[in-house]
Parts: structure tokens; sequence; C-alpha cells
């Protein structure tokens, strides 16, 4: 018999800690290792709807990696390349230190992007704006914003088509960069729709009441007590 | 006693001339009103007067009075009138709040403060009143645009508001969906105010029909007198026949010219999905309009951007000469530019001069200077043809183009396609609208394969 999922409430505290346990900790191996969860926990959605979401979670690790070396310097560990030397910014190298603290805070920020991701492509957000209790406006914010890249994935391709309609070819970072304002405008224009339309449903009247959801039961409850315990095992051992 | 009145009412959005009024009515309990009139008429200005979004959401100069249920809008908030009036919007993906269907449709019951144990039944009513029970468990982002509207409408049906107003809810529907939204309106029984593109069903449904113009009230009669109004002053609106395929507007094949698109064996299969098409033949001539028809997810779409060069194809042959144009579903959604002017120029190099004059074709050289955003929907649909035919492309491929459209706008929109392929070019329209003249209609359906293929229809020439 297959076991109930978590309620979203348990799920995105353990992954809440999970990111803040990966930026906690110190070592590669722990960090890789929580890295590789995370992502397996991404791998369990559609296809089709996680390819943005582990990009930018992968990019963003891989930039940090591969940028963070020149931009930072520390004098300890084997200079592994020396290029030149900038006024103000003085020599260019990359050492065996640089390089290990980069792949540690990159290995960080997938981390956590990660598990962003995995709140974002598989969590029931309707119920853990449900759950919300007193917070349950801000809930319903970041729920609307996760909604939101989706859309902006939509959209994007939908004026490069409408661009290429016209015979205009788009080349480099540069022409797309064109798209970006139109693409917020886009968007803008969607969340002023979508706040009109809250409006008219009585959003922000006084007195709201919540419809019957099941209750947590106790295996859920233990699930978001150990949240908390995850971060600090994180901070005294990994 | 009239659940609604409209008291000399005026409306300016800030810094825009005068959009509506001044106007007067009053609506009664039970009614079914067809609100027609062109794009930017002001009928969406109505609607929101009567809601209380216009002026509280949008701001601008308001004059007069509305007072729907005993609540007069200047006082009373929108949320404060959400128990007595709903609203459903043109673009269903819009207005969806929660990530599942009941909790969607349970949104509004909560902000209205309904009892905790009301809500559920009450959810349930409303998904089955519209015929989307089924949904009920269903991901909102994984519905279609058809589904979606239904939902709008139960969320809307579940509030029991006294009046409901619909906002062009089947502009962005495919005519099998729009029938079964409009279906689905005809069994409410509750006061509802209907603005309608797709006159034909509209006036079917109506019991009083009311035409604005230039944010006017031209008329305001019982639909029998209605027609006759319209017949008379207002020809192409008084058509009930316009969403009946009563026969294609086949404009007879032209000779055998030369041709200008050439599609063979064309196969096509989306990354990580099923084959959309499978041996796609297809070809348009110089001079000549082709429509390509079909049911939804049949692959129109995908066989249009083929043919434009905005995919390329697994397998098959593609020949085309000259230069290609491509209008997408929605254009209006897609605008870059500040102003309607550069959003034309822009596939000319800046010629504003030869914007202008596109602009001025499609009626819409007095917004040269507007943002595009801030023209109506379908204005904005006009803009994105004329952004596309600024540069005269050789073979013009249009996605829906008459989505939203008003039936002046889509008998121009004919006429206007029927010059293009004159002057020697090539249009294939991708439409489920059978109003659009065309030489030729190809039918995109399910071959053996379960995948989809070209077949050219019988047409009486």
């Amino acid at each position: 018999m297959s076991r109930r999922p978590l309620p979203p409430g348990a799920a995105a505290a353990l992954l809440a800690a999970a990111g803040t346990a990966a930026l906690l900790a110190d070592r590669i191996v722990s960090v890789a290792v929580l890295a590789v969860v995370l992502l397996a926990v991404c791998l369990r959605a559609p296809a089709e709807r996680r390819g943005v979401y582990l990009f930018g979670a992968l990019s963003t690790g891989l930039g940090v990696l591969l940028l963070s070396p020149f931009l930072w310097s520390s004098p300890d560990g084997t200079v592994l390349w020396e290029g030149w030397t900038f006024p103000v910014l003085g020599p260019l190298d990359v050492t065996t230190t640089e390089l290990s603290e980069a792949a540690l805070n990159g290995l960080r920020l997938t981390a956590l992007a990660l598990a962003f991701s995995a709140y974002a492509l598989l969590l029931d957000h309707d119920r853990l704006v449900a759950a919300a209790g007193f917070a349950r406006r801000s809930a319903l914010a970041v729920a609307l914003a996760t909604r939101l890249v989706p859309s902006l994935e939509r959209d994007a391709a939908g004026l490069a088509a409408a661009v290429r309609g016209r015979g205009i070819r788009l080349q480099g970072a540069r022409g797309y960069a064109t798209l970006l304002s139109p693409l917020v405008a886009g968007s803008l224009e969607r969340a002023t729709s979508l706040a009109e339309a809250m409006e008219a449903r009585g959003y922000g009247r006084p007195g709201a009441t919540r419809a019957p959801r099941p209750a947590w039961s106790r295996r859920d409850r233990a699930v978001l007590a150990a949240a908390p315990l995850v971060v600090l095992g994180a901070a005294l051992w990994l | 006693m009239a659940l609604a009145v409209v008291h000399e009412v005026e409306f300016a959005y800030p810094g825009s001339p005068r959009s509506l009024g001044p106007l007067s009515l009053e609506l009664e309990p039970g009614e079914v009103v067809a609100l027609l009139g062109p794009s930017g008429s002001g009928k969406s200005t109505l609607l929101r007067s009567l809601s209380g979004l216009v002026p509280h959401f949008h701001g601008g100069r308001f004059a007069g009075r509305v007072v729907v249920a005993g609540l007069d809008t200047r006082t009373a908030r929108p949320a404060d009138l959400a128990g007595s009036v709903a609203t459903v919007f043109q673009d269903p993906e819009d207005q969806v709040v929660m990530a599942i269907v009941e909790n969607e449709v349970a949104f509004g019951l909560e902000n209205l403060g309904t009892r905790a144990d009301r809500i559920w039944p009450r959810v349930e009513r409303a998904l089955g009143e519209v015929g989307a029970l089924h949904l009920r468990g269903r991901k909102t982002a994984e519905l279609s645009g058809g589904e979606l509207q239904r939902v709008c409408l139960a969320s809307a049906l579940a509030l029991e508001p006294q009046l409901l107003l619909l906002d062009e809810p089947t502009s962005q529907l495919d005519p099998e969906a729009a029938r079964l939204f409009l279906d689905a309106v005809e069994r409410l029984g509750a006061t509802v105010v209907l603005s309608e593109q797709r006159v034909g069903r509209a006036l079917e449904l109506a019991t009083r029909v009311l035409y604005v113009e230039d944010g006017r009230l031209l008329l305001d009669a019982p639909t029998a007198a209605a027609r006759d109004w319209l017949e008379e002053r207002r020809p192409r609106w008084a058509s009930t026949t316009l969403e009946r395929a009563s026969g294609h507007p086949t404009r007879g094949s032209t000779r055998a010219s030369e041709p200008i698109l050439a599609l063979s064996g064309i196969e096509f299969g989306y990354r990580g999905g099923s084959s959309v098409l499978n041996g796609a033949e297809l070809s348009v001539g110089r001079g000549e309009i082709v429509a390509l028809s079909g049911p939804n997810g049949s692959g129109k779409t995908t066989l249009a951007k083929i043919a434009a060069g905005l995919l390329d194809p697994d397998a098959g042959a593609v020949e085309r000469t000259g230069l290609a144009g491509y209008l997408s579903q929605d254009p209006g959604r897609y605008v870059v530019c500040e102003t309607a002017l550069a959003e034309v120029a822009l596939a000319v190099g800046g010629d504003e001069q030869r914007a202008q004059a596109t602009l001025d074709r499609f009626g819409l050289g007095w917004a040269a200077r507007r943002h595009p955003r801030d023209l109506s929907s379908g204005e904005r649909e006009r803009l994105g043809i004329a952004a596309v035919a600024v540069a005269e492309p050789d073979l013009l491929v249009l996605d829906e183009p008459t989505r939203g459209l008003d039936p002046d706008r889509k008998a121009e929109l004919g006429r206007w396609l029927e010059q293009y392929a004159a002057a020697g070019d090539g249009v294939l329209v991708a439409t489920h609208d059978q109003e659009l003249p065309a030489h030729r209609r190809i039918e995109l359906r399910a071959g053996s394969t379960q995948a989809l293929q070209a077949r050219e229809l019988p047409v009486a020439v």
C-alpha cells in the first residue's frame, strides 16, 4: 500500500531546512550529498515542467563556480593558474583554496535553488496557503509569484515567436535582452488582471472563512518537528 | 424593483478621454442581456461600472450613480459587491488564483465568509451546473482554455450572485468550447449581462439587447425588436448565421499559380511528446488563400509555424519562396514597443511613414502614439496583424486571427485578406472560423497512426 504524501506545510518546512542546512554546512561532500538528494526529489516532477527550474539551479551554481575564483582572492593554497595583474584588483590567479571555496559556494547555491525548485514543482500550493494560518496573504503572494515562472517561460517563447514571425532575427544575448522589458510589462499586466479578478471575488474582505481540509497526522507533525533538527544537525556536524 | 440602476454614468480612465456615457439603464431580475458593440466601444467599462471595479480599481473620472442590489458603487468597494455581483473576464488564465480546481471555486466563497461546512457542497453544485464536476481535483494549469473558462464560470456561480457579468468570456475559446460555455450560461436562470462577439448565439440566449458605440447606448430593446434595429442599422451584427457553417465562403480555386509554399511528407513531434503531424501535405500558391481547420490539438498551429519557418519538421520537405510573416494566436499579448507606431515600424526597419499607412489601413491611425497595452483587446489583435502585414510578406500565415474581433472587423479582415491575395501574395490561415474567405480549405485529421494528416476538403466552385 502506498503511503499518503506529506502535507505541503511539512514538506515545505523540510525543504526549507534542507536549503538552510546546505548554507550552513562547511564540508563540500555534505553539501554535494544534499544537492544530489534535492536533485533526485526534483526529478520526480514531470519532465516538461522541471527543465527550466533545473537549468536555472544548475547554471546558477556553475556560474558561481566559474566566476568566484576570479572575484575572490585567497593567499592560501597552491596556485593553479596565474594571469595578468590589474590595478586595484591585483593579480588574477586561481588557487586550490579559491577553487574549493567556489565549488562549496556553487553547490550551496545549487542546493538552495533545487530546494526552491522542489517547492515550486511538487508542492500543493493551495494547501500550503490554507495551512498558513495568520500569514495566509503572504503565503498566497508567494504561491502566485511561484506560478509566474512557467507563465514567464511561456510568454518569453510567445514573444520570441511573435518577433521572429515579423521577419526579425533575434541574435545573441543582446537580441533576447530586448524582450526583457515587454516580458516584464506583460507580467505586470497579468498581475494587474489577476488583482482585479481577485478584488471582484471579494479578496480582502473582512471575515473570510476556510474550507475544511484534512487534519495533520502524527507523522506529519513529526516531520514538521524534524525540520529544525536538520538545521541544527547541519550547523553542528556537517 | 430593478436589480441594478445605472444613472447618467460617465467615466474616463486616468489620462484618457471619456470612454463611457452619459449612459442610463436598469436591469431587472432574471433578465439575460446581450451587450453588443465594436471593440473599444465601452462594453467592458460598463461591466466594470456594474461590479464597482470602475472607478475603485481603475481610478479615473467618474460621474453619475450605479446602484446594484441596493449598494451604491461610489461607496461600496468591489469586494463588498462580490456577494451580489460576479464577473467572468475574457482571459481565463488571467483570473485563476488557485492551483487546484475545487480550491479555485472555493476561493470566492472563503473570501465572502461562507460557513465552512457549506463551502464544499456549494463548490460541488457550481461545478455540476457548468458540467465540470469531473475536473474537481485537476490542476488548473493543466486545463484547456475552454475547461478553465467553465471553472471560472463555476467560481462565479458558487457565489450565488444576483447579477452575473460576462465580459467576452468566449473570446479565447474555439467554437466548440464557446458553445459548451454558452450552453452552461443558458441553464443558469440568473440575471446575466453577456458581452459577446459571437453575436448569433448571444442573441439566441438574450431576452434583451444593449448596443454600445463610442461609450453611448444606441439601442436598448427586447431581442426581437433589437434584431430589426440591427438588421437596419448594423446588418453584420444581426446575422444569426454568423457561427453556422451554412456553407464555406469559398471563393473558388484560383488557376494553378506559382507555388509560394509546398510542404510534403511533414512529420513533427514535440520533445517528450507524441507525434503531432505525420505525413502532412500542404501547398499555397500566389494569389491564394488557404484555410487550415481541424479540432483542438490537431496540429494547426504547428503546421502553420512550419509553413512560416518558425519550426523545422522532423522529416519531410519544405519549399518556400520569398518572405514569410507569421501572426501568432493572441497577438495582443505579445507587444514589444512603447507606441503602436513603433510596434508596426519594427518589421520595416523603423519606417514610420509605411507604419502609419498600415495603421490607417487597419483603422488604427488614431492610435499611432498610444501605448499598445492601452488599446482594447480587439484593437490589439488588429495591431498584431498590422505589425506582421506591414512588411508585405510573400506568404502571410495567420493563426486564429478572428478571435475577439467584432463582426465588422471580421468582415474587414476578410476583405483585406482577399485584397492581399489578389495582389499576388499567398495567405495561409489556421482558423475555426468558417466565415473567412478562402480558395481552399484543408482539414487536419487523425490518420491510421493516430497522428494527424492534412486532408483537402471538397469545395463548391
